[in-house]
């Protein structure tokens, strides 16, 4: 057990649970986000997915890795505008279309690195680079903290201030309060005057924006270069996240920064002759227990019609 | 079953109805097949854009898994588990339950199945079908956790079934990687299953080289009828109907809402499982890592394209599979890559799902024949 705990312990742990945690907090900031316009994102996976290929591919035939990453974030607002007219324009039912648009972003990154590369695997055999990494002058030298903090990725930055962003977003701005009655009573908020289409337009193109920042980050900083689905169910991860915290930016913050713990503990943990695969369930246990422990207890409170139930 | 229509008026009445359902029948089936051929035509324009040619493609595609007996037997032999996958959401999806547990229950459906057939000693025809009893419990099992999750406390469907999905396939991996491996082989897989729970190759049926094909196509093809009528003949299919189109009637009019969903992810996780004896019992003959590959998630796809109905997924299912089997071939044989495939399969799922074009149609059709709007319209 204290083998464990030296482990956790260790700036070097504490690190990598910040770079790991870092795409599923900014895939769980988009879900959330698009949760609450009242249009579930299931497509999350997928934007990171395409983010991550146009980011890696554009850097790599550019030569500017600040230009890919802006292209991989547009590709992924573009999906994001592209489910939100499938829902409200043509009547698509949003799971299914996410379902869509994830084979979408399966099939067409896997054709164009095919195509463009002649490779089956990925993009490492383009030159890409990575995001710069960000140090803070003055934190490097507190102890533990500055080990943790110093050299982190810009994204992981940003990841981390879009909690507070996120919360400020909701509650403290007119469109945060419009964003939240449009997904709560759609029809209530029309009768006032909402633009209830604009709002979900626009709640839509920021949820892809911020899971192409998280596909961003798989490809420009976490590794450097393109994979295969290379987002690994990430995207889903970070949806069960949103459930998780609540719908609410602390709790989906906490949730997501908690998959990113668990995941970097199995990687630990794996060192420690336990079967991998077994550890790495853990963190999917605990959801489905969550999931269950906090349906019950809104059947309890009867909220059983509430957001949890209504898909 | 219904009693003759005596009145005028009765006669009249049904003769309108059967009129409305073959139109919407036929409207169906057209944008179907405008749906296949509009996916189509993106995949041409792709392979045009990205400098490939795609009437060569398309050649070697859509001609490929005929030209040799044993391209055949592989395309039966995929169309065979992924129409069980199809099956097995469709189930759940006539209810509304948007269950994409497929992937744990073919998975659980493959253990169960291999565990028997390898370890129980059998007479020879229990050895067929005990294997795929355990599956298909296996598969009901896993079918039925999210499903008393989402009907008893109301947790998201979604979220559960993603989650037990990634759960049951890294425990996969570890009883593959781990207890289940062969002892002294140096390649990752369990040992072979005994040969009497091995289902008929086609090849010895019909005589000529069929690959993998196996009578699990039949047993497919029975399923698909028996859940036909399951839906559409039975107490249990009224209610997960009803409970499908509108849950709140359905508990107004006495159905138990609960049970009915209850049932629906227990009978899709069953067949789920049959997905799984067949990769196991038919296909493979042991446990492989990643088995079942990306085929739980285009059962979805299969499901979606069939609009749930069991018959209509065999047709589906043959008609993706042949897609797949093609998109291989013509890799081989051109510098297309096989992804091509995935990309159609995504037009066609959204293009399904973009419900307000066929009611549009259907609406309008119905408006010019009938020259008399329709009251209170549904939507």
């Amino acid at each position: 057990m204290s083998a464990v705990l030296d482990v956790v312990l260790s700036s070097a742990f504490l690190a990598a649970v910040l770079r790991i945690a870092t795409p599923y907090l900014l895939a769980a900031f988009g879900g959330l986000v698009a949760e609450r316009a009242g249009i579930s994102n299931i497509a999350l996976e997928g934007q990171m997915l395409a983010a991550a290929c146009m980011g890696a591919l554009v850097a790599g035939y550019s030569g500017s890795v600040a230009l890919g990453a802006l292209c991989g974030v547009a590709l992924a607002v573009l999906l994001g505008l592209l489910l939100a007219a499938l829902r409200l324009e043509l009547g698509a039912d949003a799971i299914i279309a996410g379902i869509g648009l994830n084979l979408l972003a399966s099939g067409g990154t896997a054709y164009a690195v095919y195509t463009l590369l002649d490779d089956k695997g990925g993009t490492s055999g383009l030159k890409s680079g990575s995001l710069p990494t960000v140090t803070l002058p003055g934190v490097e030298s507190i102890p533990l903290v500055g080990d943790v903090l110093s050299g982190q990725n810009m994204i992981t930055w940003l990841a981390f201030l879009a909690a507070p962003l996120v919360a400020w977003l909701f509650y403290r701005t007119r469109f945060g309060f419009h964003l939240r009655a449009v997904g709560e009573t759609p029809d209530a908020a029309e009768s006032v005057g909402i633009p209830v289409r604009r709002v979900q337009y626009t709640g839509l193109a920021l949820s892809g924006a911020l899971a192409g920042a998280a596909g961003v980050f798989l490809s420009m900083g976490y590794v450097s270069f393109f994979v295969r689905d290379m987002t690994a169910g990430r995207g889903f991860i970070a949806l069960a996240a949103v459930f998780l915290g609540g719908l609410r930016p602390w709790g989906v913050f906490l949730a997501a920064l908690g998959f990113g713990a668990a995941e970097a503990l199995a990687v630990q943990l794996g060192t420690l002759d336990v079967p991998p695969q077994l550890v790495s369930t853990i963190p999917y246990a605990m959801t489905l227990v969550a999931l269950a422990l906090y349906a019950w207890r809104r059947k309890r409170r009867g909220l059983a019609g509430g957001v949890a139930a209504s898909l | 079953m219904t009693t003759a229509p005596t009145t005028r008026v009765e006669r009249e009445d049904r003769r309108e109805y059967r009129a409305t359902r073959r139109r919407d029948l036929a409207v169906d089936l057209s944008m179907t097949l405008a749906t296949i051929l509009a996916a189509l035509a993106i995949g041409f324009l792709v392979m045009l854009l990205t400098g490939n040619d795609p009437v060569q493609a398309y050649e070697a595609m859509l001609t490929g898994p005929l030209d040799r007996s044993f391209r055949v037997g592989r395309w039966l032999e995929d169309a065979t588990t992924l129409t069980l996958l199809g099956l097995s959401v469709a189930i759940p999806f006539r209810a509304r339950q948007i269950s994409l547990g497929a992937e744990s229950q073919v998975y659980a459906g493959a253990l169960a199945a291999a565990t028997v057939a390898i370890f129980l000693p059998l007479p020879p025809v229990a050895a067929v079908v005990v294997p795929m009893v355990a599956a298909a419990t296996a598969g009901a099992g896993m079918g039925f956790v999210p499903g008393a999750m989402k009907a008893r406390l109301g947790a998201n469907e979604i979220v559960a079934t993603l989650m037990l999905n990634a759960i049951v396939v890294r425990v996969y991996d570890y009883l593959v990687n781990g207890p289940l491996k062969e002892p002294g082989s140096s390649a990752v897989h369990s040992k072979s299953i005994q040969q009497d729970s091995v289902l008929t190759p086609l090849t010895e049926w019909f005589g000529i080289p069929l690959g993998r094909a196996n009578v699990g196509l039949f047993l497919m093809l029975l399923t698909a009828v028996a859940l036909w009528l399951l839906i559409t003949r039975t107490p249990l299919g009224y209610r997960i109907r009803m409970t499908g189109s509108n849950p709140d009637f359905a508990e107004y009019g006495g159905i138990r809402v609960p049970r009915a969903i209850e049932w629906s992810f227990v009978i899709g996780g069953a067949v789920a499982g049959l997905a799984g004896a067949h990769l196991v019992q038919g296909v493979y003959g042991r446990l492989e890592p990643g088995l079942a590959g990306s085929l739980a998630f285009e059962g979805i796809v299969v499901a979606l394209l069939a609009r749930n109905n069991p018959l209509v997924v065999v047709v589906a299912g043959l008609f993706y599979s042949y897609l797949r089997a093609g998109g291989d071939i013509m890799e081989q044989q051109t510098d297309v890559g096989t992804e091509i495939v995935v990309v159609i399969q995504a037009v066609i799922v959204l293009l399904v799902t973009a419900q307000a074009l066929p009611d549009l149609l259907k609406r309008r059709i119905a408006r010019r024949q009938r020259r008399q709007p329709i009251q209170g319209d549904a939507r």
